[in-house]
């Protein structure tokens, strides 16, 4: 394996209550290639656009990072001042949010907003802002003509359309797409991950995509992570989860979600409900759920194992 | 443009309600209108005064909807009857003396409120817990308390009377000539700064208070994260995206606070002895001049309209959806 | 949208809560209930307000603590006998705009299309119309005194209550216990008194708080202008009859300042009262200061990037 581009090691983050701390994320480890596309998925709730946003480390109050490593081209994101994260955010780290409508600021135009983020980080005139700022657009299939226009004057594709073309402006290394079409309907949906697929090709940025829609993400990555309950229990190339799922989890997902050519076979949920990050259940996370547990899976937490090329697994007893 | 016109729509409703306010106060009294009124007056006003009250009311033998198409009819000629207290001037004229001080005493010291205590507001909420944030709020908001009038006497006793700093009232001196001389100029803001200064600190918590809440609400907004994770510098962050957008809400607030803000103005414009519609106001109410208390009301109300109405052009300005909505 | 917010904490366990864990409404309902007690039982142990005690325009001394007016009256007398009109007055226009608005209010709110139509703008038009010019033309018309005074005052200012209580019942018709209550088939006025009013009950609170600041400050103002009874000992007129009296040329301040201090006093508190309660049910700012309160445990400063709390 070459260099990893990002390595995250034990991260844990915490939302702070007056409880207490709820632990979000729970002990991740994660590595990430130049160029590699690699999904997480998971229940919603379950922690994964905590992950995303805690890696850029702009998770709003009340989250704080409890404890791990974070390395981003051989920087530690962890220790970073103020001015140096803001060098490395969007230059080198972007990041598609899942509501665009949202997220673009609602009284300037998306022109302003593309050129600001490029004058931000380099020396160049307004003008030459502006038209690169024509030309990103462009290169996400918007005409240039509509640097003029406000968030609300767009449709919803058009608008995460200019999320991603946000995201590119500064060509990072790598961009998280946080549920970037969970707004879209299924034809817009489709048409965006392809195009983001060709300029990922052309431009050879590594992806994180984070989805609910694990059969969409199995189409689109290299590499997958299923997020269970903030933990980490199953981490493998596409193919190997698409065709031999270890943890009992991903495979009641896979029957959750069945993909568009599957052979007949009705969808078929998991049982009971994903459990509050408040009061986890002890040992394995999904024991209360699982078909296969044992009486060790209540007590205690399974360790992240390797069970093939690549493949870890958080499960002691599946084969 | 369709919204503008809606809300000018409102505003000849809002004007149209004062005007029916004006024509049925005198005639909701108990007993007989005419009488009761007349009888308040009997021995003090002669008979000219006592005519002119009865035409400025309209109180004919007419039936009640006829007077009112006439009172109605005066009014749009600009015609608000006669002055008591001023007899024979008639109240228009009485209230056009005073009306341009007033308009500019309260119209500079709330732009000058409200822009300062906005700005406080962004202050105290881009560094929360700051000095700006623990001690501003509360200290404006004891400021803020007092009533105009009671902060205007206090600060004409320490600043006018014992220290001698600022004239003790009026609009000007009385040995200074008007016009558009630097001189004169200079003698009026100088006349119009602690008047001024007592109306901006009363309301100065108020728009702090709007915008620091609306801000912080608005920093945990997406686009305001965005921005941030974008690697935009703090102030790009904190103006352009959080206080952009905060600031929609406090023009909104602006427009309505507008009449509370005269209405206190005129009070500290008695303490000053300025020379604007408070001080008419409270010779209207010492004098029983319901006239001229009357027409006050109106052309404050007319007033606070028509700035409504330009605040209106503002948020059109400011807010895009709003612009695209209404078209 | 902190006042929809604030629905969640319903009730008024939310208000005591407020009281017990906030500073600031702690020392509203401190100095509250200070000028509370000498409204009620103060004119028992001050002496009459209305004797002639001394020469006038006396400084303050042993004899007279705030010593005398223009008509040689005991000033400090005379401020607690106006403590209770003032408050009294306060108070009851507070609650008397809430209720009016609310009546406004809520009816539009929940009953919607055209009464709601209908009645938001009738209060948007009195919201429009300056209260204070307003309030002294129909003033002038009435016999003069505290219930002139307090009826003007509910009439022109209960509107942007009214305001507020509708977008307030909008936001509560689309929750979902009112929806299920509606399914159910509950009475429109049961549903109403049961399931709307009851879980405005903090924010109703909070407005009768704002609009007492309101109402005294206005019954001040008004009361300034000679339009209350001037025989009458309230804040309001000792301050007509300081300013009457050139309290200014005299160098009598303790004529004027007293009764002001008091008015910014309880406004002051009132507000104080609101504000800390906003902090303490705005959940936004409740989950902040909890966070805030662990970094400062942890001696780690709150910057504007996810903070990194090594764990012990």
């Amino acid at each position: 394996m070459s260099a990893p581009l990002l390595s995250v090691r034990d991260l844990c983050v915490d939302y702070v209550t007056e409880n207490g701390p709820v632990r979000a994320v729970d002990t991740v480890d994660l590595d990430l290639s130049p160029g590699e596309i690699l999904g997480i998925a998971g229940e919603s709730g379950c922690g994964k656009s905590t992950l995303a946003q805690a890696l850029l480390r702009t998770l709003p109050p009340p989250a704080v990072i409890a404890r791990g490593r974070v390395t981003f081209e051989g920087r530690d994101v962890l220790a970073m001042s103020e001015p140096e994260l803001r060098g490395m955010r969007w230059r080198r780290m972007s990041m598609v949010f899942q509501s665009a409508m949202d997220a673009l600021n609602p009284v300037t135009t998306i022109g302003e907003q593309l050129a600001d983020t490029i004058l931000a980080h380099e020396p160049v005139s307004g003008t030459e802002a502006r038209r690169r700022a024509g030309a990103l657009l462009e290169r996400v299939g918007i005409p240039a003509e509509r640097l003029g226009s406000y968030a609300h004057q767009l449709s919803g594709g058009m608008r995460q359309r200019v999320g991603i073309a946000l995201a590119l402006a500064l060509e990072p290394a790598l961009v998280i797409l946080d549920e970037p079409t969970t707004a879209l309907d299924v034809i817009v949906e489709r048409e965006i991950l392809a195009h983001i697929r060709t300029l990922q090709r052309t431009l050879g940025f590594a992806v994180i995509y984070i989805t609910h829609d694990l059969a969409r993400m199995l189409q689109f990555s290299d590499r997958v992570a299923i997020f269970y309950a903030a933990r980490l229990v199953e981490v493998g190339p596409a193919a190997t989860i698409a065709t031999a799922p270890r943890h009992p989890y991903t495979r009641g997902l896979l029957r959750a979600f069945p993909r568009v050519h599957a052979e007949a076979g009705a969808a078929e949920s998991i049982p009971g409900t994903p459990p509050s990050l408040r009061t986890p259940p002890p040992g394995c996370r999904f024991h209360p759920r699982c078909p296969i547990a044992v009486e060790a899976c209540r007590r205690e937490r399974p360790a992240l194992l390797e069970v093939g090329p690549g493949h870890l697994a958080a499960c002691p007893v599946a084969r | 443009m369709h919204y503008l016109l809606r809300r000018l729509g409102f505003y000849l409703l809002a004007a149209w309600a004062a005007l029916t306010i004006n024509f049925f106060l005198p005639r909701l009294m108990p007993g007989d209108p005419a009488s009761t009124l007349f009888a308040r007056f009997k021995g003090k006003l002669d008979p000219a005064a006592i005519e002119a009250l009865r035409a400025t009311f309209g109180l004919t033998d007419a039936p009640l909807w006829r007077q009112y198409l006439t009172s109605l009819g005066h009014v749009l000629q600009g015609d608000l009857g006669v002055s008591i207290a001023y007899f024979p001037s008639p109240v228009a004229e009485v209230i056009g003396t005073g009306l341009g001080w007033t308009l500019f005493l309260a119209g500079s010291a709330v732009i000058v409120s409200f822009a300062i205590g906005t700005l406080l507001g962004v202050v105290a909420a881009w560094w929360r817990r700051g000095w700006a944030d623990s001690w501003l709020p509360s200290t404006l908001i004891f400021v803020g308390a007092f009533p105009y009038f009671w902060l205007a006497m206090a600060a004409l006793y320490v600043l006018g009377f014992t220290l001698g700093w600022f004239p003790l009232g009026h609009a000007y001196s009385d040995d200074a000539v008007p016009g558009w001389t630097w001189a004169f100029t200079a003698d009026v803001l100088r006349h119009a700064a602690l008047p001024m200064t007592t109306i901006v600190l009363v309301t100065l918590g108020g728009w702090l208070l709007t915008m620091r809440n609306t801000m912080i609400s608005l920093l945990g907004s997406d686009y305001v994260n965005l921005a941030r994770a974008k690697g935009l510098p703090s102030a790009q962050v904190a103006l352009r995206y959080a206080a952009r957008n905060a600031l929609l809400p406090s023009v909104t607030g602006f427009g309505m606070a507008l009449g509370f803000v005269l209405g206190g103005s005129l009070l500290t414009e008695i303490v000053f002895s300025y020379p604007g519609q408070g001080y008419l106001l409270v010779q209207a109410v010492r004098a029983q001049d319901y006239p001229l208390m009357q027409g006050i009301f109106l052309v404050i109300t007319l007033a606070v309209l028509g700035t409504n109405w330009l605040v209106d052009l503002i948020y059109l300005w400011l807010d895009p959806r709003t612009r695209d909505a209404g078209s | 949208m902190s006042r929809a917010d604030a629905t969640q904490a319903t009730g008024l366990g939310a208000w005591a809560h407020a009281i017990r864990r906030d500073r600031k409404a702690l020392s509203g309902a401190i100095i509250l209930a200070v000028f509370a007690l000498v409204g009620i039982a103060g004119p028992w142990f001050a002496g009459d307000p209305s004797a002639l005690v001394g020469v006038p325009l006396q400084p303050p001394s042993g004899a007279h603590w705030l010593g005398t007016n223009g008509q040689g009256q005991d000033v400090l007398a005379q401020l607690i006998a106006g403590t209770r009109v003032s408050l009294a007055v306060g108070f009851g226009v507070g609650l008397a705009v809430v209720l009016l608005g609310a009546l406004v209010g809520v009816t539009a709110g929940y009953f919607g299309d055209r009464v709601d139509a209908l009645l938001s703008v009738f209060s948007n038009v009195f919201l429009v119309l300056p209260g204070l010019p307003l309030a002294i033309v129909i003033a002038a018309y009435l016999p003069s005194g505290p219930f002139t005074v307090a009826l003007v005052l509910t009439l022109t200012g209960w509107a942007w209550n009214a305001r507020v209580l509708r977008a307030q019942t909008l936001a509560l018709r689309r929750r979902d216990f009112v929806a299920a209550a509606v399914v159910a088939g509950e009475s429109e006025w049961r549903l109403l008194l049961v399931e709307i009013v009851p879980n405005m009950l903090s924010v109703l609170v909070a407005q009768v708080i704002g609009s007492t600041v309101y109402a005294i400050g206005a019954q001040v103002g008004l009361e300034f202008l000679g339009l209350g009874d001037v025989a009458r000992v309230t804040w309001g007129t000792m301050l007509y009859w300081a300013q009457n009296d050139a309290a200014l040329l005299t160098g009598s301040w303790w004529t004027f300042v007293p009764p002001g201090l008091c008015v910014a006093l309880v406004g002051f508190a009132l507000t104080m009262l609101n504000s800390g309660f906003d902090e303490i049910t705005n959940p936004r700012l409740q989950l902040e200061r909890v966070w805030r309160a662990f970094l400062e445990r942890r001696g780690v400063p709150a910057g504007r990037s996810t903070p990194v709390v090594r764990e012990p």
